[in-house]
């Protein structure tokens, strides 16, 4: 570990007699890791630094008459450090001793049993038996603590990990300590639930069982855990996961501590919890045959038999043309490739993995694609559009991180970067360059991906950057968990192929005859909905692939059950162009299949050759790391942005990681996480339209659109004259707007009649 | 004999009206401070300070400008801040001196200010000290129109600006760091140390911390040079102090006194001695935090090393003086109770271990008590020194481990009187 | 301490949200010019968040919600970090109190020196107990730590205001006059200077001596007085006097009849 370091940046330290060499300025406790000697640990933790306040590590240090703390203890050179003899184990016996003085004979009952750290030092350094012959103080228990996480304040040893995690990490500060002393509780601010995209985390960094998970309250004991190691496919970050399961169900998902380079250690709430879906009762168990309006059971065979006869029949009659293939980037790499690999061996080009509003994983040949790590490292950090706080919100950490250590944070247009940090707000990408401090080395940029001219003022500047002076980095979080990697294996159409709103418009207008959808469900998501769903009806064979009949699904004229990303093994590639393995957790469903193997069988029908396993790998992660190959990116259209006028409201489509579509809709026990149905109004907006908090709108668009049933709240972040939704919200999905950026409120009801409350 | 009592801080206290500006400018207020400004200059102020060897005077005894010479010489603002928490148990001195003297505190602290460079001084007063709290006011706005406080003071170009600042009910805000945690609006809890305020303080930047006390003797340092202090008493723990006298006498009360004379002379010949008819038990000598002593010690010099020496602390220099009426198991809870209830509860042995032996205590007293409870207690406390964030924790064992070892038999008697069989208590 | 979920969407609540409406209103409005004083006077604005608990408790009796919400917005601070630290410390009430706080020392000096007496009277006469406050919400009762006030003992403060050298006769006194809608004047009987101030020549017939040539601070009107500290401490005590000038009130004191009533307030 010394090879990088200057020899006079070292310092001698002696640890229970073993010397070693450390940097100077390692903390005790980090320098005993080195030679296997885990000096026990509550408050401290490395990515929350020392706090000193459980006492649980201290040590000898000749020379200082009192213990002292390994944890904020730096060595020093030729310092002899104790940390087994018999002071420091009196020291240790003590804080245990005294620890356990209150703490609450739970262990049989407690979720943390099995991996607790009191359990685990009271074993190995603790008395054995209690001398307070008082009552153990009474605190309360089993506190409903928000959504997801429920807290008991017996249990709690006060080490403060969670508050300084939602601290120092989130920086959003709604754990706090309340009261002191011996009465000293976790709570949040009265009133207020622990509501965050991160709250899982806490039960994690929580060395007791103070703060567990509802969703895995009373559920399973680690040793009865079988643990494989996944990426989360959830979103593009690509975090790493464990994924722990017992007796073939999903128990929890849990973070990977050493997973530095991606998640940083960290999960959100959605790839943490959203894990009930896989058995719920709605997922599809059967190919489903659309029959005179009935949906009936067929087997595999006939299945594939119907869609290879479908595809066959259509490019028969009408050519390459009339068939297309929308889906990818809810797939495996391996999947993705044989989509496109099966269909362009047809003659089809007609290949997209849009299904939203991106227009672009990846936007061009610039050698700038940035890494989640780097990000943290950023002089200065632009977000344009979407932020990655509503749509990777493991990534935006790595924002957070980059503006505590100084960061200039700036964001463009209607989406505020962030609600928990400092940042300057521009109107245009123009007015963002000129913020960015001179001097600034490092400049990174979080696009959405989703407005053609924003890539294009990003590729100008970049173009013209002095990138000896100045390195710059892009990321583009994508709508779909393998959007970059759909992107790399090449679901965009070439050679005059359409995309997906060219071959929605022509299977509106009669022209497409064989349209499959796997993974993807445009009904919800596609900007235009009234345009992908009359598409569908339109055209004559349908063939989808999904896990829930969902609102494409049901349009559909073959339904396909697929697996979830717990039942396959394959890999993904995540927003910095990582190859990343994916690894079932637990069987699928009887009945279901991978894409991947529907494809093959699809392939083997229609007599196409498929690459073999080994090659195919390697051809994954040669286009993965390969500058994309794709079409380049249309001229922007010159569109003049809506500007709001007196009688109309300037749309903004925001994002959500609990928008819940899809797998989320699905998960009973995360009913309280998914949104209802909102339009968030600047309250000087508000009081233009005489609106208040609570009210019910009906937003209407030009060609009679219509959005109903939006609840009215307030919030200063949005600009005036503007009314921001969140895409993608079943109840009340943004795309029935078919992209208007303006609207007027078509109706209002007070909050007393429409029965909604504030 | 002749008192030992001195008036120095506690001149004019009773007969003048010191929070008036004019009145304590007749007596030669200000005079240092403007003295220090235009004609000593910072360095001369500081050697002063250093000289006298002038020991803080709100419990830790540090020297006064040992702890100045801390102050890194890294272009950042220094900030000083007069610690005016005073909630010691038996300490009363820094309230009579805020309210009856407001001016020699503002001189002491801007004299401190100059010589370290500051330009924004503050006092942080306890939040039950309302009283003083005005009286301040009152007199920082006299000090202002004077032109004392402000840019340019006395007409030079150094500004000094003095902001009051008010506590809201936590005695661990007493502590250094606690007090700059509060300071900084949040909650009063001690942070680890190092970085020590000198380094790191208030919002980061290089501060020190002085006691009320402390500050006030500056501008009568200036005046009567270093060595008129540092010649009084012991070398190492020279010149006055304002002991707070309370408990079983006939005169509690402040009493300002050179260092060096003794514990008997504190209580017969200033404080009254004890009541009528009583017999001497014992005597806390600093405050809450220090262990008691006892007959054998009642001839030994009051000053910093010779009680520490003895086993306890000079401390606040707050002494309760117990005769043979004193209930030395309520005595204890009384103490007890205090730490634990003022525990900020950031670490384990103090928040854990106070609450435990105030339970046991309560018990006791109630009558449930078990003979295990005195090695118990004895163990208990014993293992929480030194393992702590802050001194608080290492408060908890003095008092109650002297007085269980000297009067063991008090605690046993509640015992011996108890229910035989204990019974779970709820505190 | 149990967390309610807001009613409508748990996932929806934002709380940056900042709902102007429901907390500026007139006293707050008022509040807020003294607040950005208070905010002028720090470096970091964060360091006026004590001093403004204590301007909103000033005028509406606790720390309500609403005042928790202001200071939040004021200083720009997550509401959770400005309610855990108003929450670390005893004089900052979270619900609302009785219109007397009367808070009794419990600490060693008064301990041994018969305040366990007084708290059982007061307890007695009062009807509650520790940290409780009476159905009429005229007092609240707390049993606090020391106030450094140790040879007056037994101490307390009502209202942030000393008391000292309390007996079971002046607890009557004293609550007879809070019931009775006054602010209960210092006892005749109470000694002395209102510093603890002592001279070594004293009479030790009385229990704490006061400074050669200084008059009982309680007598009426300090006529003859010739230092005004005995005008000076009525001002201090009775916000009424508070806002006038020094020299009207010894002028006034000097007009003033020696009529033995206890002054006023």
């Amino acid at each position: 570990m010394s090879a990088t370091v200057p020899a006079t940046d070292l310092v001698t330290v002696t640890i229970d007699g073993i010397d070693l060499q450390v940097p100077k300025g390692t903390l005790v406790v980090e320098a005993a890791k080195l030679i296997h000697r885990d000096i026990p640990v509550y408050c401290y933790h490395p990515k929350l630094g020392p706090a000193g306040l459980c006492r649980i590590c201290l040590v000898e240090i000749d020379g200082m008459p009192k213990l002292q703390i390994g944890c904020n203890t730096p060595v020093a050179d030729k310092m002899v450090v104790r940390t087994l003899s018999d002071k420091a184990n009196e020291g240790r016996r003590a804080v245990l001793e005294l620890l356990l003085l209150n703490h609450p004979l739970d262990c049989p009952i407690c979720d943390k049993g099995g991996e607790c750290d009191l359990q685990d030092f009271a074993m190995a350094y603790g008395q054995g038996a209690s001398r307070m012959i008082d009552a153990k103080s009474s605190k309360p228990k089993a506190v409903d603590l928000g959504p997801t996480i429920v807290l008991d304040e017996e249990r709690c040893i006060l080490c403060l990990r969670c508050v300084r995690f939602d601290d120092l990490i989130t920086h959003e500060r709604s754990l706090r300590t309340d009261d002191r002393g011996a009465h000293a509780i976790i709570a949040t601010a009265t009133g207020h639930p622990y509501v965050s995209d991160f709250t899982g985390n806490v039960t994690e960094l929580c060395p007791v069982g103070a703060l567990t998970s509802k969703t895995y309250r009373f559920r399973s004991r680690p040793w009865d855990n079988h643990r494989t190691t996944t990426t989360c496919m959830q979103c593009s970050v690509g975090c790493q996961m464990h994924v722990d399961g017992r007796v073939q169900q999903i128990a929890r998902t849990m973070s990977v501590e050493e997973d530095d380079a991606i998640s940083d250690g960290w999960l959100c709430d959605r790839g943490r919890y959203n894990i009930g879906y896989v058995t719920d009762d709605g997922r599809l168990t059967s190919p489903l045959y659309q029959q005179n309006g009935e949906w009936i059971q067929i087997g595999w065979d006939d299945a594939i038999e119907l869609w290879a006869n479908a595809v066959r029949d259509a490019i028969a009659a009408d050519g390459a043309a009339s068939v297309g293939a929308i889906g990818g980037g809810r797939l495996l790499n391996e999947e993705a490739f044989l989509l496109q690999h099966v269909y362009r061996a047809l003659g089809v080009e007609n290949l997209d993995w849009r299904a939203g509003r991106m227009v672009r994983a990846w936007p061009g040949p610039l050698p700038i694609r940035g890494h989640h790590a780097e990000l943290a490292a950023a002089d200065v950090v632009i977000t344009y559009g979407v932020p990655p706080a509503q749509t990777a919100p493991v990534l935006d950490l790595r924002v957070r991180k980059a503006v505590a250590n100084g960061a200039t944070l700036i964001s463009i247009g209607d989406h505020l970067a962030s609600a928990v940090l400092p940042c300057v707000r521009v109107a245009t990408f123009a007015d963002a360059v000129k913020r960015i401090p001179s001097g600034a080395k490092h400049v990174a940029i979080v696009w959405d991906g989703i407005e053609v001219a924003d890539a294009h003022a990003i590729a100008a500047w970049a173009g013209a950057l002095d990138h000896a002076t100045t390195t710059f980095r892009l990321y583009v979080p994508g709508e779909q968990p393998n959007a970059f990697g759909a992107e790399a294996v090449g679901m965009l159409p070439r050679d005059g192929g359409l995309d997906t709103r060219g071959m929605f418009e022509a299977a509106r207008d009669g022209k497409l005859r064989a349209l499959a959808l796997l993974g993807v469900n445009p009904v919800l998501h596609f900007p235009d909905r009234d345009l992908a769903i009359a598409a569908l009806r339109a055209t004559p064979f349908v063939v989808v692939s999904e896990l829930f009949m969902t609102e494409t699904a049901e349009l559909a004229t073959l339904i396909l059950p697929a697996c979830s990303a717990f039942e396959k093994t394959g890999t993904t590639t995540d927003l910095a162009g990582d190859v990343l393995p994916v690894s079932a957790a637990v069987p699928s469903p009887e009945s279901t299949l991978a894409d991947g193997d529907m494809l093959v069988a699809l392939a083997d029908l229609l007599g196409i050759a498929l690459p073999a396993p080994a090659a195919l790998d390697a051809t994954i992660r040669e286009l993965a790391a390969a500058t994309p190959q794709n079409p380049p990116l249309p001229a922007p259209d010159g569109a003049p942005r809506a500007i709001a006028s007196g009688e109309t409201l300037r749309v903004i489509v925001e994002a959500s990681i609990f928008s819940g579509g899809g797998t989320l809709a699905h998960d009973d026990r995360l009913g309280e996480l998914r949104l209802t149905p909102r339009a968030r109004m600047h309250p000087a907006s508000a009081a233009a339209f005489e609106l208040e908090e609570g009210d019910a709108i009906d937003l209407a668009g030009p060609e009679r659109v219509r959005l109903d049933g939006l609840t009215v709240a307030f919030d200063t972040h949005v600009p005036e004259g503007a009314v921001a939704i969140v895409a993608g919200v079943p109840a009340a999905p943004a795309n029935a707007l078919r992209g208007a950026v303006a609207v007027t409120i078509a109706a209002k009801r007070r909050a007393a009649e429409a029965g909604v409350l504030a | 004999m002749a008192s030992p009592v001195v008036e120095i801080l506690t001149k004019g206290i009773g007969e003048l009206n010191l929070r008036d500006i004019d009145v304590y400018r007749s007596t030669g207020g200000y005079v240092q401070l403007e003295r220090a400004v235009k004609e000593l200059g910072q360095k001369a102020v500081a050697d002063e300070c250093t000289g006298s060897n002038l020991r803080g005077r709100g419990g830790a005894g540090f020297p006064t400008g040992r702890k100045w010479s801390f102050l890194p010489n890294n272009g950042r603002p220094r900030y000083i801040v007069c610690n005016c928490d005073e909630a010691e148990p038996g300490t009363f001195k820094d309230h009579m001196l805020l309210e009856q003297t407001p001016h020699q505190i503002i001189e002491g602290i801007l004299i401190a200010a100059y010589a370290i460079g500051c330009h924004h001084a503050f006092i942080y007063i306890r939040g039950e000290f309302q009283d003083g709290f005005e009286i301040m006011r009152d007199a920082a706005r006299q000090a202002r129109e004077a032109g004392i406080i402000g840019k340019g003071i006395f007409g030079s170009d150094y500004d000094l600006e003095f902001t009051i600042h008010r506590g809201a009910g936590a005695y661990i805000c007493g502590e250094e760091t606690g007090l700059l945690n509060s300071l900084e609006g949040k909650r009063g809890e001690p942070r680890l140390k190092p970085p020590f305020p000198a380094i790191k303080g208030l919002y980061g930047e290089p501060t020190v911390v002085n006691n009320v006390e402390t500050l006030a003797y500056l501008p009568h340092i200036l005046k009567h040079g270093a060595a008129w202090f540092a010649s009084v008493g012991p070398e190492r723990s020279p010149g006055y102090k304002v002991v707070s006298i309370s408990g079983h006498v006939k005169k509690p009360g402040n009493y300002e006194v050179p260092l060096g004379i003794t514990i008997r002379q504190l209580i017969d010949e200033c404080a009254g001695g004890l009541r009528d008819g009583r017999t001497f038990l014992g005597v806390q000598p600093g405050g809450g935090s220090s262990a008691c002593l006892f007959e054998e010690h009642l001839d030994l010099s009051y000053d910093f090393d010779t009680i520490a020496k003895a086993g306890s602390m000079l401390g606040s220099g707050a002494m309760v003086v117990f005769d043979d009426t004193t209930d030395f198991v309520k005595a204890s809870f009384a103490l007890i109770r205090f730490y634990a209830h003022e525990s900020c509860g950031q670490c384990t042995p103090c928040r854990e271990g106070g609450s435990w032996i105030e339970k046991t205590l309560a018990r006791i007293i109630d009558g449930r008590g078990v003979p295990s409870d005195i090695d118990v207690m004895k163990s208990a406390c014993h293992q929480i020194t030194g393992l702590n964030l802050c001194a608080l924790g290492d408060s908890i064992e003095p008092f109650l481990g002297s007085v269980l070892d000297r009067f063991e038999g008090q605690f046993r008697a509640y015992i011996e009187r108890a229910t035989p069989v204990p019974e779970r208590v709820a505190v | 301490m149990s967390v309610a979920h807001t009613e409508a969407g748990v996932a929806d609540w934002d709380p940056n949200v900042f709902r102007e409406g429901v907390y500026f209103d007139e006293l707050y409005l008022k509040l807020r010019a003294e607040c950005e004083e208070l905010i002028g006077m720090y470096e970091d604005s964060r360091s006026a968040l004590i001093p403004m608990a204590h301007l909103f408790q000033e005028h509406e009796g606790f720390t309500s919600p609403n005042a928790l919400a202001a200071i939040a917005h004021l200083l720009n601070l997550p509401l959770a970090v400005v309610e855990s630290t108003i929450s670390f410390y005893t004089l900052f009430y979270r619900k609302p109190v009785g219109k007397y706080m009367l808070q009794v020392c419990r600490n060693l000096s008064c301990i041994i020196n018969g305040a366990e007496e007084i708290m059982a009277h007061f307890r007695e006469q009062l009807g509650v107990g520790h940290l409780e406050t009476t159905a009429d919400g005229l007092f609240s009762y707390e049993e606090v730590e020391c106030l450094a006030a140790c040879d007056r003992a037994p101490c307390m403060q009502i209202n942030l205001r000393f008391r000292y050298d309390l007996t079971p006769a002046m607890v009557d006194d004293m609550l007879a006059a809070m019931r009775g809608g006054t602010f209960p004047v210092k006892p005749l009987a109470q000694t002395q200077a209102p510093g603890r101030t002592w001279k070594v020549e004293q009479d030790t017939g009385r229990k704490s001596a006061g400074g050669v040539g200084v008059s009982d601070p309680n007598n009426a009107g300090g006529v003859g007085d010739r230092s005004g500290v005995i005008m000076l401490d009525r001002v201090v005590n009775d916000p009424a006097f508070a806002a006038r000038s020094r020299e009207r009130l010894v002028r006034e004191s000097q007009l003033r009849p020696s009529s033995g009533d206890g002054g006023h307030h």
